[in-house]
């Protein structure tokens, strides 16, 4: 290989074997990435608000992510052993195509990208908010809000898109101090609940974190779909597996720890924000929590580091929502489940361009729609809609789990408890949740917009989608029919014989 | 003593005059030019495995295009994907070859936009241990 031909030039091309850097990223980065793309700051300013609001849940805000965390560590057990056996191909596209075959692998790719688009006027509207909270102005309009969050959204596609790429030191930077905000704010306020007392405080009580003292099932039911937002996006530490060290186990074992890191930070900042003011003040101020409290507990100009927090934490996740959908439909287009354009990588930036841009300009179109015709309400029906869909391609990740290594199973009693009890358990937890709160969101008055044909406007906004999606796979079907003659896959028994089916062994 | 030269290649017009520089300069030593092609991935965010086999195909098809232009001239031409950052890349391959220089192209763009968005000629001039030849843009 050391001179080409020239005649034969195909001949002549190596891969330097620098490749992706083997054994770049330590286990501590991996577990970054992982926490940094489920942005902390970012979820808890977004959803702790929502949880509050949700009727019959008072103070019981910190038992529902306690709750959320156990079905969420469970499929962090699924994503470790689907990793292993298809440990390139990262996402539920490939692995539910694999194990339950086309249709079904075609509709969880379709989830993400439903997901990561409904997140983006959230996300957008939150960063509009606090961008303005930072210039000190806490009442801004919708129409500025919006204004500025598009803004957000064009900004965040340019970078994907040009392909200036946080680099996993840099996700360590912003998460250091994000980490470090929230721990200052948390700690703060506490000690200000216990010395000083503010108006509306509440001391924390053990019953905050008891899920058995809520009064009503369908209150757990919808705190939880709304928690599960906060923990999503644990799962991009495991797409890093080929440059990890020991990357046959630590990104899977990174993941699961991410979930460990994330409950923690979660329960503290939660009850610290509830017990300093009060549970009104989380429902009161449901699409923005923190800057409100900010004030009171941190002072100015401190509060600024609050907001700061939340910004980077927001802008950082836009990335990583942006980047693996654009990614995931570039997946569905090689394995042509999409149109080729998808698959195209940009000539100069390398990025996957045409997707990133579908991707910014999707998300811009339903964030300027949601805003215009119904301000605030529509967004937090999205939001509410997203958790139905987050909890669809989770659980079905822990189905697919159990489905793929089906005859592996019964081989060890690690096997079966790893590979089948605990992805089964995530995903069943997760399908009741999400039957439950279809049954809860479709009631007429479930959602903050008005109903749709009687129907609650979060299911209704999830029931588009799937019919959206439908509409597109069939279209697919017609034009590109090979990818769906696919058959599903089972685990190669080697694969669990050649490694230890227990992290632990 | 050192030999070869390292050309940077990425497809664009600027990439092939320094490709068509780089093989000058190879013939008047008579030294085997490296034609690479260099792409770094971002591990945050899924599907890493699709991506990464879209950017290799991209390479390759590149390189072929490269090798392709080369195909006249008379000395040794090799062609090389290194993932890596395109700077990094450049002067890690120079380095390991002991290359005589290093030829990247310039798309001439303003001081303020390359700053934004990462010029590669002017990163490499900073990084590298070796000369390097900057081509301007054909007109």
């Amino acid at each position: 290989m050391e001179s080409a031909p020239p005649a034969g030039p195909a001949a002549g091309i190596q891969v330097e074997d620098k490749g992706l850097k083997k054994n770049a990223i330590s286990f501590l980065s991996n577990i970054v990435i992982g926490v940094a793309s489920t942005a902390p700051a970012y979820s808890l300013a977004a959803t702790l608000g929502y949880i509050a609001l949700v009727t019959g849940l008072g103070a019981h805000s910190p038992a529902v992510i306690l709750v959320c965390f156990f079905p969420m560590a469970a499929i962090a057990a699924a994503y470790y052993y689907m990793n292993r056996a298809d440990p390139d191909c990262g996402t539920t596209f490939s692995w539910m195509t694999r194990a339950m075959g086309p249709w079904a692998g075609w509709q969880g790719g379709w989830a993400i990208v439903v997901a990561d688009v409904l997140v983006m006027p959230s996300l957008a509207s939150v960063a509009g908010i606090y961008s303005f909270s930072l210039f000190g102005n806490n009442a801004p309009s919708t129409f500025e809000v919006t204004v500025v969050g598009v803004g957000w959204i064009v900004i965040m596609t340019a970078i994907c898109y040009i392909g200036i790429e946080l680099s996993a030191r840099t996700q360590q930077l912003l998460l250091g101090m994000e980490f470090t905000t929230l721990v200052i704010f948390a700690v703060v306020a506490l000690v200000k609940v216990y010395t000083t007392h503010p108006a509306h405080s509440i001391e924390p009580a053990a019953s905050w974190f008891n899920p058995f003292d809520i009064s009503s099932i369908s209150a757990l039911n919808g705190g939880i779909l709304l928690a599960v937002f906060i923990y999503w996006g644990w799962d991009s530490g495991v797409s890093v597996n080929e440059e990890t060290e020991n990357s046959t186990t630590a990104p899977g074992r990174a993941a699961i720890v991410s979930t460990f890191v994330l409950v923690g930070i979660y329960l503290l900042v939660a009850t610290a924000a509830q017990a300093f003011g009060g549970v009104a003040s989380l429902a009161n101020n449901p699409s923005d929590v923190l800057a409100p409290l900010g004030k009171g507990v941190l002072g100015s100009p401190l509060d600024k580091l609050l907001i700061i927090a939340v910004l980077s934490s927001a802008s950082a996740s836009t990335q990583t929502t942006i980047l693996p959908t654009a990614r995931t439909t570039l997946s569905m287009a090689r394995a042509k489940a999409l149109p080729k354009q998808f698959g195209k990588v940009h000539p100069r930036f390398l990025s996957p361009g045409f997707s990133t841009i579908a991707m910014g300009t999707a998300s811009t179109l339903v964030y300027v729609l949601l805003s215009v015709t119904s301000p605030a309400n529509l967004i937090g029906d999205a939001f509410t809609s997203l958790a139905l869909t987050i909890a669809f391609y989770y659980g079905f990740t822990g189905f697919a789990c159990v489905i793929f290594y089906r005859r592996e199973l019964f081989k060890s009693v690690k096997n079966f408890l790893f590979i089948g009890v605990l992805p089964f358990f995530g995903g069943a937890g997760l399908t009741f949740v999400l039957v439950k709160a279809v049954i809860e969101y479709s009631k007429p008055h479930a959602g903050f917009a008005k109903p749709f044909l009687g129907i609650g406007s979060p299911v209704a906004i999830a029931l588009l989608t799937i019919i959206m999606g439908i509409v597109f796979m069939l279209i697919q079907r017609v034009t590109m029919p090979a990818f769906f003659k696919r058959r599903p896959e089972v685990a190669d028994p080697a694969l669990v014989a050649a490694s230890p089916a227990g992290r632990s062994s | 003593m050192s030999a070869g030269i390292i050309v940077g290649y990425d497809g664009s017009d600027c990439s092939k005059e320094a490709v068509r520089v780089a093989l000058e300069v190879g013939k008047a030593y008579g030294e085997i030019v490296v034609i690479a092609f260099a792409y770094e991935l971002s591990p945050v965010g899924g599907e890493l495995h699709d991506y990464h086999a879209a950017l290799k195909e991209l390479a390759t098809r590149r390189l072929i295009e490269a090798t392709a232009l080369a195909a006249d001239a008379a000395g040794d031409v090799e062609a090389v994907i290194v993932e890596q950052a395109p700077a990094q890349a450049l002067v890690a391959l120079a380095g390991e070859r002991d290359a005589r220089v290093i030829v990247v192209g310039t798309r001439g763009e303003s001081p303020i936009r390359g700053a934004l968005l990462g010029s590669t000629p002017h990163k490499l001039l900073h990084l590298s241990d070796r000369p390097v030849l900057v081509v301007p843009a054909p007109d």
